[in-house]
């Protein structure tokens, strides 16, 4: 399945593909007030992304050095080199403590590498205790974007979900109710957790910490309660100095939700007196990706969602149609990069409008990024014949202005007399399926501009 | 030493492009005012009450708080004592933590809050009400002059901006998620 037959499945409903394009609209919006506040945002962009440039470019050094500080601090440092030996050794960890009870908090690369169902199935216990997380691990699906991991449900679907599972009122679609709902259900989880998981939004070479960003503590008070924290990190969240966090702490929020900053930006650095934290630093095709010249700066992503919420065609297909940890621009850039066979129609997923690469707060050149890899998957064949063969006869085409002159008088005058059924054979002109053909012009616009240059000289 | 570090260093030593510099980041300036870090924090959910000093405490919050019974602080003898070791169970219970801030930030109403004021990594957290005590002689304008003044973060250490939130149902704001329900700044 590709991406243009699952996005069908979402905008077969027209009031939700509405709702949900308005709904992350609004984000947009509430970014752009918040970024225009700041006089000096578009300077911070580049400091941001020249801080990524240099980090990636000495990403050797950076990753020793955060090692040794990090060692130096107490914690232990473990290394995957994909998402099977991730999930090993935290699952190693666990079961050296005995323990069955871990909550985690929101973390994409744990996602990314399966790791919930890899412990479940070894009897471990793991709750998701982000609230869009907790909603959509009851549900069992996956999250739909990488900050709003339940944009896609509706209140009425949260309060189902919660009635089937934590014993709430049939009907209930308050979300200040559902929430208490979750707290007091989940502050169970958090008083029993022996074990807490979390992501790591950065992670600093010169302090050997993490940092972690969330809005509801959740992070903080499974960590600060549980006596082993476990902090899975992609080697691509490291930047150099503390001070760097300056900038980046300033555009996260700020490029995410339109928030001045997140409620808690909390600092990890050394385990507390008794307890135990490691970090697992994992690669799963990241070094790969690093030695792809044209889709390296990939890497500089801070996993805000900006490029999705402005995304026309996220906005009107949803995040479960890109079928990939990361949807959106930035997960159509990413994804070829693991698996180009499966992923291959997610660069083709996107208007080129080039609206990602101006929200993005770490300058990555999202849309030409998007261009590249159409390339790419041409040459490696990982196209359907069918637009290949198209595109190559548009090239063409277009490349003679001849043969241009000559289809554009065929087509102005041929369409009227083609069959319906000709026109609109559903795997002839997929564009069709759902449109009606224009009424073509009278005259071309080459005809037009002669017209022109004629009368007026 | 395992191999994957080995590996995965290599991988990142063949695979990197050439050196780039690192920037230097100027100090943009910036309003440090208390009305702005007044009016930033009010927006995402917290309150500011001023008193005339740390003397004053006691009152202000037996006015602002009447129902708290389990309250801890390093400030005051508080009903419940904390520490770093005290159990799960018994920190479940407090209902008020009051604590000393360390600094303020202008630009978007966070307070550093450092391990050494927190009496335990959790109490900031699983109290149900949060009271941060700031000098308004301590509010920078922004994250750059608050990174600036932090020499380390210590073992741990969080900027707090407001009371825990969410918007996960439908984008509609909820206040008090998992973390504190309400958060007062008390500025001196
Ligand atoms: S690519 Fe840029 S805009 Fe998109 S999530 Fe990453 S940092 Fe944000």
């Amino acid at each position: 399945m590709n991406h243009a037959t699952r996005a069908a499945k979402f905008v077969g409903d027209a009031d939700r593909t509405t709702w949900h394009d308005e709904t992350l609209w609004f984000v947009r919006a509430k970014r752009d007030k918040a970024v225009y506040a700041v006089p000096e945002f578009q300077d911070l962009r580049e400091l941001a992304s020249q801080i990524k440039d240099h980090t990636l470019s000495k990403l050797d050094t950076y990753l020793e050095q955060f090692e040794e500080q990090a060692k130096r601090n107490g914690v232990h440092i473990h290394w995957a080199a994909d998402a099977a030996e991730h999930n090993a050794i935290i699952l190693d960890i666990i079961r050296q403590h005995n323990a069955t009870r871990v909550v985690k908090s929101k973390s994409m690369l744990t996602e990314e590498c399966h790791l919930n169902p890899h412990l479940l199935s070894n009897g471990i216990e793991v709750v998701d205790t982000d609230l869009g997380e907790r909603i959509i691990q009851l549900r069992d699906e996956a999250p739909s974007h990488l900050v709003l991991p339940a944009i896609h449900l509706k209140k009425e679907d949260v309060g189902e979900t919660f009635f089937k599972h934590l014993g709430t009122a049939k009907g209930e679609v308050d979300p200040q109710v559902l929430t208490e709902a979750a707290r007091q259900h989940l502050r169970a989880r958090f008083l029993a957790a022996e074990v807490a998981i979390s992501g790591v939004n950065f992670a600093v070479a010169e302090t050997g910490g993490v940092v972690v960003c969330t809005n509801e503590g959740n992070a903080d008070l499974g960590v600060n309660l549980a006596h082993v924290h476990i902090a899975a990190m992609g080697i691509e969240k490291l930047i150099p100095r503390l001070s760097d966090l300056a900038v980046f702490t300033r555009l996260l929020a700020r490029s995410a939700t339109g928030q001045p900053v997140t409620t808690y930006t909390s600092h990890y650095t050394k385990p507390a007196a008794g307890k135990e934290m490691h970090i697992v630093i994992v690669d799963n095709g990241r070094t790969k990706q690093l030695g792809r010249p044209d889709f390296r700066a990939s890497l500089k992503c801070i996993r805000c969602g900006a490029c999705m919420n402005t995304c026309p065609v996220y906005r009107r297909s949803g995040g479960h149609s890109y079928d990939f940890t990361v949807p959106g621009p930035i997960g159509a850039i990413l994804s070829p990069n693991i698996d180009m066979k499966k992923h291959s129609s997610l660069p083709f997923a996107s208007t080129l409008c080039g609206s990602c690469s101006d929200v993005c707060p770490v300058k990555i050149d999202i849309h030409t990024q998007l261009y590249k890899w159409r390339q790419v998957l041409g040459e490696a064949n990982e196209i359907p014949a069918s637009k290949k063969w198209s595109m190559k006869l548009m090239g063409r085409l277009l490349t003679s202005p001849k043969a241009f002159g000559v289809g554009g008088k065929l087509a102005r005058h041929g369409i009227k007399y083609l069959p319906y059924s000709l026109t609109h054979a559903r795997h002839f002109n997929v564009w069709a399926v759902a449109r009606e053909l224009p009424t073509p012009p009278k005259q071309s616009f080459r005809e037009w501009y002669q017209q022109q240059a004629n009368t007026t000289a | 030493m395992s191999s994957s570090r080995e590996k995965i260093l290599a991988a990142a030593r063949a695979n990197k492009p050439d050196e780039k510099p690192l920037p230097i980041v100027p100090d943009f300036g910036g309003d440090d005012s208390t009305e702005r870090f007044t009016q930033v924090l009010t927006s995402i959910g917290g309150q500011v009450v001023w008193i005339d000093g740390p003397e004053q405490l006691q009152p202000v919050l037996k006015q602002l708080y009447p129902e708290s019974r389990l309250s801890a602080s390093p400030l005051f003898p508080g009903t419940v004592p904390v520490d770093a070791l005290t159990s799960t169970e018994v920190l479940a219970d407090v209902d008020l933590a009051v604590l000393p801030g360390e600094m303020g930030v202008a630009e978007n109403g966070c307070i550093w809050l450092p391990e050494a004021n927190m009496l335990h990594r959790a109490l900031p957290t699983i109290t149900q009400h949060l009271v941060l005590v700031l000098d308004h002689r301590r509010i920078v304008a922004t994250m750059h002059q608050a990174y600036a003044q932090l020499p380390s973060t210590g073992g741990y250490g969080a900027f707090v901006a407001g009371p825990s939130k969410t918007a996960d149902i439908e984008q509609s704001l909820v206040i008090g998620a998992h973390g504190a329900r309400s958060l007062v700044v008390l500025l001196y």
